[in-house]
């Protein structure tokens, strides 16, 4: 079971050996990691995966590299054989050399001097990235143990509890005998950090950190990884798909793509001045959160190609609105571009892609659809959604046999809100804030429910019979996440669509002409009909599950996170595809997102939701420009922009802990045990947040914000905000 | 955690009494052994069976409830669990055929789980290798081939050894030679009877735990938590034995907890076998037999040991999961 990072059958041959050379002599002496030439090979059933083709990049000391790129571009597994974790079957070819040493062709015992001591990493999952059955505290001094041997136990708990200390978990002694399972995502995320840099490592790699958190969650835990490369003065590797999370952190930037990297250079570089299309369009593909101007996304179509073959042209030039015959002759190797020290591109028209193009015409972004209904005035349109009053209690029991009542969890709790034509509405909110509840209880049609849901005239209090359910269901259709799950894999396209049309009573000639007219509304091919959909790719599926909520003209379309699984690029596409539609067709959209920047750019109305209440609702424009809640405004400066400057410069307000259990809610103000403005209030303040509930008042005249704060303009408590001095992390 | 383990121990006592309780119902109402007394020759007028199944308390002319009450008292009050027709006394028979049947399967069932667990563990580091392979075709064969053949063949193995050493060194049934002088001789007369059932059961029983094991270590194998546990700098090997193998035991515990009470109750395939009169037997014939009694007290037991397999499997599970500790 030995695992030997092997230097692989395939020799460098060569040319490859001089390249090397050369490289290692003109690799700067003072850099921490230097990799060259790093090739990565899986053998699968269909042949060799060429996975990795080709990664150079030196690390200075205390600096950040981020590596950004979208699935499948190569990054993690770029990061695993820096580490050597690959599975033993995989061919790694090239240099990685730490401090000079050669770590590949290591034994695997060889490496284990390096791993968790000069080479530490964080995963992306925290769920699973810890072992279930030992405490935390086990953990870390096992991390301890592997490589200072002789340590006392004393003195390696007492490193464990400054450890704890130093991510920030509170009363760090207790929580060292805690098990895994007794903590929530993000403080797992942070005993991870606490075991990469148990031993001061020289360089931490960092995959995905955040990516499976929430947005204030997502803060923190950047905010610990500042901290501890500031105590470490590791140099990190910051390996993401989000633009936005490395631009405030990183100092250089290389963007991956079909396992090479296709530019690199500062990160200044990168955001403000890409010369590769690739990377002009994923950061054009990216919403933005702190603007209100509205311009399409920028799509970027097709797939990302196959690895199995190795490319003959440049392995964007299939995607790539620039491409002429020239790119497909021959990949082209990393050039520096014009001007700016550090920056290369690998795109033989990098030299005519300035700072003047303009990504949107590009990549022919679409026009910004104009809706029929975007002239009438909102309080004109009839309401197509209204809820009033809508609450959903669950008891809390304990006890096996006779369930004793200790406690109710209240998902949802008096939530009130309207959809009129033509309009998007969202509701945001971290994990647990009962968006998805909300959802479901609009979807119950049942008289017993608490409160009143009334869907295109239709109340739930009169859903009684099936008839009425099924004209109510007929009107409002859903979308859901994962367009994997949703689809049945025996069922062709065609029969995912003829389901909802032959239950609606359709005779069979008008279904296949219905499910030729949805095809060609969504974007796809209709030849494609009798295809199963695992012969899609993801965003194929996702326009799959859209034509399948609009086959029976529904007038709302409950979206369910509709875009978070899919990557920026495909997740564009289907942006625009649904802006499209609500446009073209008259539709109305409820949509529950994580993401922020979606919301905003995709509605016009948002709620947010925090412990099953709405505490911040209005035009999306005015929410997000001028936050009154607290929470709201804590939410919108916890996401990262894709904006360097602007993210070295941005002050956050750091929420403390997570969301509280539906248990320790407090008796007035939901949000008081995490507000900045609570903790900076006088005790009189703060007595009112704790016995009064704050209800959901107008802003002002004139505009449709509400809020639910007694104290909006309160101060911030100085703890919570964060701000990095510009020249405190990136000196000259 | 006792709070905990008396609260499951009532749940399992109620289900004990319902579950026997109904056993004797339906015993009771479908034996009858008074009929089996006809066939005797000569044959007992009426008047003799009735009279003598009533001094052994199974009168055949009282109702099914008047007989579930005075069977009840008589458990409840003596601790007696009735007679069988031929006279003999339950508790007797029951103690000495315990007592047998631990004899026999205990030490078989603690080698079943050590070499299946062992070579589960084993044959999960060599995925794919030749070790693997022949290991887990074997523990494949052994669900295979149905028990009776199998021991059958370790028989007739053990009879063709002692014909090739042309002396007698195992004995292939029975449990001990009888007329034996206390001491070495009857140590070692007791090993020869011991050693063909317990490789026999052993051979046939490590397959399943193997196949268990291995595909719960396999699972867990390529975890992100072992991955956690490699980047900290531990050997692919270190990780797997000090992350991997107790996570993927999880599982593995509840199963044998619930896999002794089986092989218990249920063995009477070994027992007819190799002649041990051991309770699994006892079952069998108690019906054909027509003994009320006996199989009441027969699946009593098998309850019994069913309950402490459940809290043994909950115990256990406890012991290595901390998930699911009460607090």
């Amino acid at each position: 079971m030995s695992s030997e990072t092997t230097t692989g059958a395939t020799q460098p041959a060569r040319p490859d050996v001089e390249r090397l050379h050369l490289a290692g002599l003109h690799a700067p002496t003072d850099a921490v990691l230097s990799v060259r030439d790093l090739n990565v090979r899986f053998n699968s059933e269909n042949g060799a995966v060429h996975a990795v083709r080709g990664v150079d990049f030196d690390l200075m000391p205390g600096k950040t590299l981020g590596i950004v790129g979208e699935s499948g571009s190569g990054k993690s597994v770029t990061s695993l054989a820096i580490m050597g974790l690959l599975p033993p079957t995989a061919e790694v070819s090239g240099s990685v050399r730490l401090n000079g040493r050669e770590l590949l062709g290591l034994s695997d015992k060889e490496m284990c001097k390096y791993r968790g001591n000069d080479l530490a990493m964080v995963f992306q999952d925290p769920l699973s990235s810890l072992t279930p059955v030992f405490t935390v505290g086990t953990q870390i001094v096992e991390a301890l143990t592997i490589h200072h041997p002789g340590m006392s136990r004393a003195a390696k708990e007492a490193r464990a509890v400054e450890l704890l200390a130093m991510v920030g978990i509170p009363s760090p002694k207790d929580r060292l005998k805690a098990f895994p399972h007794e903590f929530s995502g993000g403080m797992r995320q942070r005993v991870m950090i606490a075991i990469a840099i148990a031993n001061n490592p020289r360089v931490l790699i960092a995959d995905e950190p955040t990516t499976a958190l929430d947005v204030t969650i997502q803060a923190q835990v950047l905010e610990v990884l500042h901290t501890a490369q500031e105590e470490t003065g590791a140099a990190v590797v910051m390996i993401t798909h989000d633009l936005g999370v490395v631009a405030g952190m990183a100092d250089d930037i290389m963007v991956m793509y079909a396992g090479k990297p296709v530019e690199t250079g500062a990160v200044d570089d990168i955001y403000y001045n890409p010369r590769m299309p690739y990377t002009m369009g994923l950061l054009g593909a990216v919403p933005r959160v702190d603007v209100a101007e509205k311009s399409s996304l920028v799509p970027i179509e097709g797939m990302p190609p196959n690895l199995l073959h190795a490319p003959t042209g440049c392995s964007f030039a299939p995607r790539c609105p620039l491409a002429s015959d020239a790119c497909l002759d021959g990949e082209p190797a990393l050039a520096p571009v014009g001007g700016e020290a550090g920056h290369a591109a690998a795109c033989i028209k990098s030299g005519s892609l300035g700072g003047s193009v303009d990504v949107h015409e590009v990549f022919a972004a679409p026009p910004v659809p104009v809706s029929r209904f975007d002239a009438i005035p909102r309080e004109e349109r009839s309401t197509v959604l209204e809820l009033t009053d809508v609450r959903k209690h669950f008891p809390l029991t304990r006890g096996a046999l006779i369930k004793r009542r200790i406690g109710t969890v209240k998902a949802v709790d008096g939530l009130s809100f309207d959809i009129r034509e033509g309009e998007c509405f969202s509701i945001v909110g971290e994990s647990g804030s009962g968006k998805t509840t909300t959802l479901l209880e609009i979807m119950e049609f049942h008289p017993d429910q608490d409160g009143e849901v009334v869907i295109g005239g239709l109340s739930n209090k009169q859903a009684a019979d099936t008839k009425t359910k099924a004209r109510m269901r007929r009107e409002l259709q859903m979308v859901f996440q994962d367009p994997t799950g949703a689809l049945d894999p025996r069922f062709t396209v065609y029969e995912v669509l003829a389901e909802p049309l032959q239950n609606a009573g359709m005779d069979r000639g008008a279904i296949r002409k219905r499910i030729m007219e949805l095809m060609q509304l969504v974007g796809l091919q209709p030849d494609h009909v009798n295809r199963f959909p695992n012969q899609f790719s993801g965003g194929q599926r996702q326009r799959i599950g859209i034509a399948r909520a609009l086959a029976v003209n529904p007038k709302l379309v409950v979206l369910d996170e509709p875009v978070s699984a899919l990557d920026v690029s495909v997740q564009a596409g289907v942006i625009n595809l649904l802006d499209h539609l609500r446009a073209e067709l008259g539709l109305s959209y409820l949509l529950v997102a994580h993401d922020l920047s979606v919301v905003r750019h995709i509605s016009n109305r948002v709620a947010v939701m925090y412990l099953g209440k709405i505490v911040e609702i209005g035009a999306v424009d005015r929410v997000f420009d001028n936050p009154r809640h607290p929470y709201t405004r804590a939410l919108l400066s916890a996401i990262p922009v894709p904006d360097p400057q602007l993210e070295r410069t941005r002050e956050r307000i750091i929420l403390q802990g997570d969301l509280p259990s539906p248990l320790q809610a407090p008796k007035g103000c939901n949000f008081a045990t995490r507000c900045p403005v609570f903790a900076a209030l006088p005790p009189a303040g703060q007595e009112k947040c704790l016995t009064l509930e704050p209800p959901l008042e107008p802003a002002s005249a004139g505009t449709d914000q509400q809020f639910a704060c007694f104290f909006p303009d309160g101060e911030l408590d100085e703890d919570m905000l964060v701000a990095h001095e510009p020249a405190d992390q990136h000196a000259p | 955690m006792l709070k905990y383990l008396a609260k499951r121990g009532i749940t399992y006592v109620v289900m004990i009494f319902l579950t026997t309780s109904a056993g004797y119902f339906l015993a009771v109402s479908s034996l009858k052994p008074a009929l089996l007394e006809q066939e005797r020759i000569p044959r007992p007028t009426p008047e003799q069976v009735a009279n003598s199944m009533r001094l052994k308390g199974l009168d055949p002319d009282l109702n099914p409830w008047e007989r579930y009450v005075d069977w009840l008292t008589g458990i409840l009050t003596r601790w007696d669990w009735g007679r069988s027709p031929n006279g003999a006394y339950i508790n007797a028979e029951f103690g000495d055929r315990v007592w047998i049947s631990t004899r026999l399967f205990l030490a078989s069932i603690i080698l079943t789980l050590v070499i299946g667990v062992a070579l589960g563990v084993y044959s999960a580091a060599r995925q794919y290798k030749f070790q693997d392979r022949v290991i887990t075709s074997y523990s494949y064969l052994a669900y295979i081939v149905p028990a009776p053949i199998a021991y059958f063949l370790v028989q007739l193995g053990a009879i063709n050894i002692n014909e090739t050493v042309g002396e007698r060194i195992f004995f292939v049934t029975g449990i001990s030679t009888p007329g034996l002088a206390p001491g070495w001789a009857q140590f070692v007369d007791m090993l020869a009877h011991y050693v063909v059932p317990t490789v026999a059961i052993t051979l046939v029983g490590w397959g399943a735990y193997q196949i268990a094991q291995r595909q719960y270590l396999l699972d867990n194998v390529n975890a992100d938590f072992v991955r956690t546990a490699r980047a900290k700098g531990l050997t692919r090997n270190q990780a797997i034995a000090r992350h991997a193998l107790r996570v993927s035991f999880i599982p593995v515990a509840q199963s044998i907890a619930f896999t002794i009470p089986a092989i218990f109750a249920g063995g009477f395939f070994a027992e007819k076998i190799f002649a041990w009169p051991g309770v699994g037997s006892w079952s069998i014939d108690a019906i054909s037999l027509q003994d009320v009694n006996a199989a009441t007290a027969t699946l009593a037991y098998g309850s019994v040991i069913f309950a402490l397999g459940a809290i043994l499997a909950d115990f256990a599970t406890t012991l290595v999961d901390p998930r699911v500790r009460v607090q």
